[in-house]
């Protein structure tokens, strides 16, 4: 059973994002997706079992995304977990950063939902090679 | 190749004390056919013996340097350091990695028994086990219930000597 | 695309509506804000954020004018929180018309009427009346913090911006580190943030990722405030809080809290007490300051790494270069059987990994080097202070600090270094009248230059006091029995002053006029061959002293030649090798004690590696064996060993301290397999062998040639 982790402010973004990411099911089998509405929720989200795909907005109040990514790749049970980053066109250094940090691949809003599915199994695909 | 003693070490970590007094733990080594304790927290790993490379003029209680995982460890021969007799057996023999003023050193010994959990009342200190001439590098003498007598080390000062 | 149901579309408007309702509440706020002269960037931020949200929402379900609105807004609106644009009456009505817009167009959707393009067209002209900033904000000077880089290195571009601006509003920065429990982590957030807000303004929230325990949450949160350590720790100080400043670095007026920051500190007072540099000295202390003081932003993009992890990845370098060695070896096997194509293969990857191998060596090298600079900094501040202590006016010039040598080596000159200058000070720079009474500038002058030649950094050390005594030098040699009368007379001027490397010859245990005695040149000469340099002495009576010490650039891996004597591996480096000849025991004549063989007309001293080491024989000396040409200077030494096994780029590792008392040995290297090989010192061992009082005579005339 796959676990994806959507880290995602607001609202109707992280529906939108779910939605694309159960339509998956039929690709990936059994996926259980589990949101997070800030960084700190996340936070507490991640000791709670182990995920096989994390995808959070960039800029979120509190803790941001690239401290979440930081997080998670020094964390000795998430250190290899996908992580793809939500990020808007304009903040192209942060998104370079996030990727300095260890995220694996990033979306600009705004983006397919296909975008963000085939974003999804190629990174989980990865990284169960 | 390598065996490591992190599990144990971190039961140490845990250790609560006990009536009998505060839980010291040292592993149980033979040199010279006596039973010796090394306090377990001053071992960072144990080794079977890896090729040694001779050193030319180095003193007599260096058996030599070897390389564990890309470093440089000297490594002494800890009967030879305590001026112990030589000779023994050599099958069994492995190496205390152990840091010494900052620096990894290798203690040659001739058999690693067990780790031992003594508590402070079955430590006699050096002052009054051995009289007043205590070598410093002699910790005391421990004397688990039931078991057999052994000479507890600080391995960095059998170094210093 | 998602498909637009109608239960979405309800969705969408209904989060739409919110959003703009909770905008126009923000901008309310912020109005009050502006109109009472009160600033709260928080406000700024949030109403950035709504219109962000606003604008995604409308992309993702098709609203397209209403993105469009957004998308401008969100740019304006970006400028304002990151101060690109002040705000200002017209930016708040701009902002309240927008409002309105969105209202209509969100109307207009529902029910599905034309949309208001003329309002829209409008608004979105006023707005780009308002873009187009001045000009990048005016960046202000380096700021200095003890930050942690990780901690820069998480900040999104705004959480940045609002640290910039705190500092430059003269804010202090502190670290609150705060534990959480997981279940109530969201009501005791709250809190903290509540309290916090009063005393200032938190940038950013960083978990540390230290796992206390798997129901709780460490985090470290930056903050900015005008307030001091004990009102913070009073008001916001818990059991679970932990309040800490982040000190200030430079900036002569606050204290220093670290020894960098001491450092820097003084090195502008060094500027500034008119050290009468000269401006070639001057730009290069500035320089070497410059590159130490950083600013945000560079900071963000340096890595701070502990040297020992360069250490591991030029282990790892020197075992990929044993590789490299072995697919040489097994490509010439395969060529030797007659599989010319697979030969041929094998030999181009060779050599593309060999291309390959050395970039990676120079990059890594490359992150090991540091300036000269670092050194020569602390060492115009010893100057100063010994020249105050020995009532001396002395100026340094500095050329070439920027030169760059590897780090371990750079931590083992400052000592060295302070000892030659120690000595120029003390006992090279005359006092201002006997500079006078000789017609010299009342201030003495020393020199430090450094300049690279090929693969050596060369350091000099020159001073134009009253040079080195000869006659002194001598009576002290004789007296310590270095030398004899008879051989005092035969020597040259360079062999005498190289009598100052003797042990005992360069101290001064008498107390004269200055005071104090010097520092031996042998442990300094030891210091520098140790790190595989040479130092040579050059001296005018009368006009000074110049001391030459020449570096290799690095420590890190050299190429060396494998020998062996009595079945054990020893390697030297390269660049101690001038030959390997072959050799057998008939070539060997005795003089004096001496062993020696005939090379090309000259006379080598030789030297047995098993004899000099004591190793044992398991067979006996094998008829043909090689003599190794160990050279250093004008000095040569022939090892005899059994075998040359080849050439082989190696790391050479130091030995312990516990083995530090061994001499001849430069460290230890891996040989592959994890077997492990001496690796000699030829600078000691040429001393060892040709040093001595009757040697050192013979040697000039032996072993120069």
């Amino acid at each position: 059973m796959l676990r994806i982790l959507l880290v995602e402010d607001s609202p109707s973004m992280r529906r939108f994002a779910r939605t694309a990411l159960e339509d998956l099911k039929k690709q990936l089998g059994e996926l259980e997706i589990v949101e997070a509405t800030s960084g700190f929720d996340a936070l507490r989200w991640l000791p709670r079992g182990r995920y096989d795909l994390v995808v959070t907005d960039i800029n979120m109040p509190d803790v941001n995304g690239l401290e979440l990514v930081r997080f998670i790749r020094q964390s000795p049970v998430h250190r290899s977990v996908p992580i793809v980053l939500i990020s808007t066109q304009s903040s192209e250094r942060d998104r370079e950063r996030g990727l300095g940090l260890g995220a694996n691949a990033y979306l600009v809003k705004p983006f397919a939902a296909e975008d963000l599915q085939r974003t999804a199994v190629q990174q989980i695909g990865n990284a169960s090679s | 190749m390598a065996s490591s003693l992190l599990a144990s070490r971190s039961r140490a970590a845990l250790r609560k004390p006990t009536d009998r007094g505060p839980i010291r733990e040292f592993l149980a080594i033979s040199l010279a056919g006596q039973l010796y304790g090394v306090e377990l927290i001053q071992v960072q790993e144990i080794l079977s013996p890896p090729p040694l490379t001779i050193v030319p003029r180095a003193q007599r209680y260096v058996l030599g340097v070897c390389s564990v995982r890309g470093q440089l460890v000297t490594v002494v021969e800890l009967k030879r350091l305590m001026r112990l007799a030589e000779g023994g057996a050599v099958r069994r023999a492995r190496i205390l990695l152990s840091i010494c003023s900052g620096e990894v050193v290798g203690f040659f010994v001739d058999e690693v028994r067990q780790v031992l959990r003594l508590s402070e009342s079955e430590i006699e200190p050096s002052a009054s086990a051995l009289g007043g001439e205590a070598p410093e590098h002699v910790i005391g003498i421990g004397r688990p219930g039931g078991g057999e007598v052994l000479i507890l080390l600080d391995l960095e000062r059998t170094l210093s000597r | 695309m998602v498909e637009s149901g109608d239960k979405v579309r309800e969705d969408f408007f209904s989060e739409a509506q919110e959003i703009v309702e909770t905008l126009s509440r923000n901008l309310l706020k912020l109005d009050d804000a502006h109109r009472t002269k009160r600033s709260d960037p928080g406000l700024v931020n949030e109403a950035f954020r709504a219109v962000h949200t606003l604008k995604g929402l409308s992309s993702l379900f098709g609203a397209q004018t209403m993105g469009n609105v957004a998308h401008h807004l969100e740019d304006i609106l970006d400028d304002l929180r990151l101060g690109r644009v002040p705000l200002d009456d017209r930016v708040v009505d701009v902002l309240f018309r927008a409002v309105e817009v969105f209202n209509e167009l969100l109307a207009s959707e529902k029910s599905a009427s034309p949309p208001p393009s003329q309002a829209v067209e409008a608004l979105l002209a006023r707005i780009r009346q308002i873009g187009a900033p001045e000009g990048p904000v005016a960046a202000t000077g380096p700021i200095e913090y003890d930050l942690d880089v990780g901690m820069l290195a998480v900040l999104t571009e705004y959480e940045e911006h609002r640290l910039r601006t705190n500092i430059e509003q003269g804010n202090r920065l502190y670290r609150l580190r705060v534990r959480f429990d997981l279940v109530t982590i969201d009501k005791a957030l709250e809190e903290i943030k509540e309290s916090a807000k009063k005393f200032g303004e938190i940038i950013t929230y960083l978990p540390t990722g230290d796992a206390g325990s798997a129901d709780t949450i460490e985090l470290d949160l930056l903050m900015a405030s005008m307030a001091d350590v004990p009102t913070l720790n009073r008001e916001l100080g818990a059991e679970n809080v932990i309040v800490e400043e982040i000190p200030r670095i430079g900036g002569a007026a606050i204290k220093a809290e670290t020894a960098e920051a001491a450092e820097r500190i003084v090195n502008a007072e060094v500027l500034e007490q008119g050290m009468s540099l000269v401006p070639n000295a001057q730009r290069e202390l500035v320089s070497g300051r410059d590159k130490d003081t950083v600013s945000l932003r560079s900071v963000s993009q340096t890595v701070r790494v502990d040297i020992r992890r360069l250490d591991h990845l030029m282990n790892i370098v020197g075992e990929l270069a044993i590789v490299r060695g072995t697919l040489a070896k097994v490509s010439e096997r395969v060529r030797g059987e007659g599989q010319r194509s697979l030969a041929m293969e094998l030999q181009r990857l060779h050599r593309t990994f060999e291309r390959r191998l050395a970039e990676m060596q120079a990059g890594i090298l490359e992150v090991r080097m540091v300036p000269l600079g670092q050194v020569f900094e602390r060492l115009a501040r010893v100057v100063r202070q010994i020249s105050r202590e020995v009532h001396k006016e002395i100026r340094l010039v500095i050329t070439g600090s920027e030169t760059e040598i590897d780090k371990l080596i750079v931590e083992e000159l400052s000592d060295p270094l302070m000892h030659m200058i120690r000595n120029a000070i003390d006992h090279g720079i005359e006092v201002a009248d006997k500079r006078a009474q000789v017609g010299k500038p009342p201030i003495g002058t020393i020199a430090l230059n450094a300049f690279q030649k090929g693969n050596h950094v060369m350091l000099e050390v020159e001073d134009d006091g009253r040079g080195i005594d000869e006659t002194a030098v001598l009576d002290r040699a004789i007296r310590l029995g270095k030398v004899s009368p008879e051989e005092a007379r035969e020597l040259t001027r360079l062999e005498v002053l190289s009598l100052i490397f003797l042990p005992g010859v360069s101290t001064r245990d008498s107390v004269d006029d200055l005071g104090g005695r010097g520092v031996g040149m042998d442990v300094v000469k030891n210091n520098i061959s140790k790190l595989g340099g040479v130092i040579d002495v050059h001296s005018e009576t009368g006009i000074g002293t110049k001391i030459a010490i020449t570096l290799p650039i690095t420590l890190a891996i050299v190429s060396a030649l494998l020998m062996r004597a009595s079945d054990q591996t020893f390697a030297l480096p390269l660049s101690s090798v001038s030959e390997a000849i072959p050799f057998d025991g008939s070539v060997v004549r005795n003089i004096d004690g001496h062993s020696v063989m005939s090379l090309r007309g000259t006379t080598l001293p030789i030297c047995r590696l098993d004899e000099m080491f004591g190793l044992e024989r398991t067979t006996g000396i094998p008829r043909r064996q090689f003599a190794v040409v160990a050279s250093l200077g004008a000095r040569r030494l022939g090892l005899v060993v059994d075998q040359l096994v080849g050439e082989q780029d190696i790391v050479i590792k130091p030995l312990g301290r516990s083995l530090r008392d061994v001499r001849g040995f430069a460290g230890a290297t891996e040989l592959g397999d994890e077997r492990v090989g001496l690796v000699l010192d030829a600078a000691a061992i040429i001393e060892e062998v040709l040093a001595g009082t009757e040697s050192a005579l013979r040697g000039a005339r032996l072993g120069y040639g």
